[in-house]
């Protein structure tokens, strides 16, 4: 949701599908690929496939932009445990806001009532 | 404070090698439920997690909780200890409620299971950032001798989580704080409001390595060396691997 409303307020549109690994391009957001790329990698198994996506990335960005990408998916690979091993639900007004683009993209498969 | 980082040869902002030095430590010492010496263990376990066999098999397998075993463990443990901080490590996005209530129903109270949670959060967060950047993992902290507080927030109850939880209106003295006084807080905040020191603690790390609350929307200006958006791309897409709807 928080990708959507920084597009708002710069008047660009991301495509959201990148969220989901699916897509070749950028899909709007400055190195997305590269970026979408070493988030796969840095939770993935391959430590070769995450050397080259870490190369590549600090190639686009720099050593400080490389930091702070590895800091965000260090810190969301942990909130999403926490979210998930409490169970908390989604706030009405942030599944409101994001219905269109979970059904677009098929993310209320993910969701924590759904399981048992 | 000794730089964590200082043998490295990336720019890691002061701010954030702080955060993590003050995480190691309190991961270190007794907690609300636990021990200095086993919340160090539960974070040893969260990060032998993922060469456990019984959770390799659990990972492959289409449904977790018909794979029956034992984990590979340190022994340092109970089991059900074990079970908890290896499937938050492992397999969270296939965890249940009725495994949760499970866990309850063979001998862990929810203070305590909370507080596994945040250890394995913590440990997790660091952890994953060091592999991002190709770094050896920290070596754990030292324990530090003393008793748990057990200190229970007398308004936690249960509200739309797993967990109960605190939520602002019913928050005492000791819990106002974990809360921003200017807005509702998210139900990320209200998770572990259950432990409140395990809030303090995690939305420090949450600060310094993404962004302070009250900043994540303010996209007039940029705080890090990515944009909002690079960050939010991660963000989703981390959480889309994970299979996190929220």
């Amino acid at each position: 949701m928080l990708l959507r409303a920084s597009g708002r307020t710069y008047d660009k549109t991301y495509d959201l599908a990148a969220v989901t690994g699916t897509l070749e391009s950028d899909g709007g957001v400055p190195h997305g690929r590269l970026l979408v790329g070493f988030a796969e990698a840095a939770l993935g198994e391959d430590d070769a496939a995450l050397a080259r996506a870490r190369d590549a990335l600090m190639t686009a960005l720099g050593p400080p932009g490389l930091v702070d990408a590895a800091g965000v998916v260090g810190l969301f690979n942990a909130i999403d445990r926490v979210a998930d091993a409490t169970g908390i639900p989604l706030e009405p007004e942030k599944a409101t806001a994001s219905a269109d683009f979970r059904a677009a993209l098929d993310l209320d498969r993910f969701a924590v009532s759904d399981r048992i | 404070m000794t730089h964590l980082y200082a043998s490295t040869s990336f720019p890691i902002r002061d701010d954030l090698a702080a955060a993590h030095a003050r995480a190691w430590a309190r991961i270190a010492r007794p907690g609300t439920w636990w021990d200095g010496a086993e919340r160090v263990a539960i974070a040893a376990e969260a990060r032998l997690a993922p060469s456990c066999k019984l959770c390799r098999r659990r990972k492959e397998a289409l449904s977790p909780l018909s794979i029956e075993g034992t984990h590979d463990s340190l022994g340092q443990l109970p089991e059900i200890v074990v079970e908890v901080a290896h499937r938050v490590r492992t397999d969270p996005g296939r965890l249940g409620e009725g495994w949760y209530r499970d866990v309850i129903v063979r001998g862990l109270t929810a203070e305590q299971y909370v507080e596994i949670v945040s250890v394995v959060a913590h440990t997790v967060a660091i952890d994953t950032m060091a592999r991002g950047l190709g770094l050896e993992v920290l070596p754990l902290p030292v324990s530090v001798p003393g008793s748990p507080s057990h200190y229970r927030p007398s308004g936690a109850k249960v509200g739309g989580a797993w967990v109960p939880w605190v939520e602002p209106a019913d928050a005492g003295e000791v819990e106002a704080a974990i809360y921003p006084r200017d807005r509702l807080p998210a139900n990320i905040m209200k998770a572990m409001s259950l432990i409140p020191a395990e809030v303090r603690s995690f939305f420090d790390l949450v600060t310094h390595q993404y962004l302070p609350g009250e900043v994540m929307r303010d996209f007039s200006r940029e705080y890090r060396a990515i944009s909002h958006a690079q960050i939010e791309l991660l963000a989703a897409r981390v959480s889309a691997l994970n299979r996190c709807l929220y």
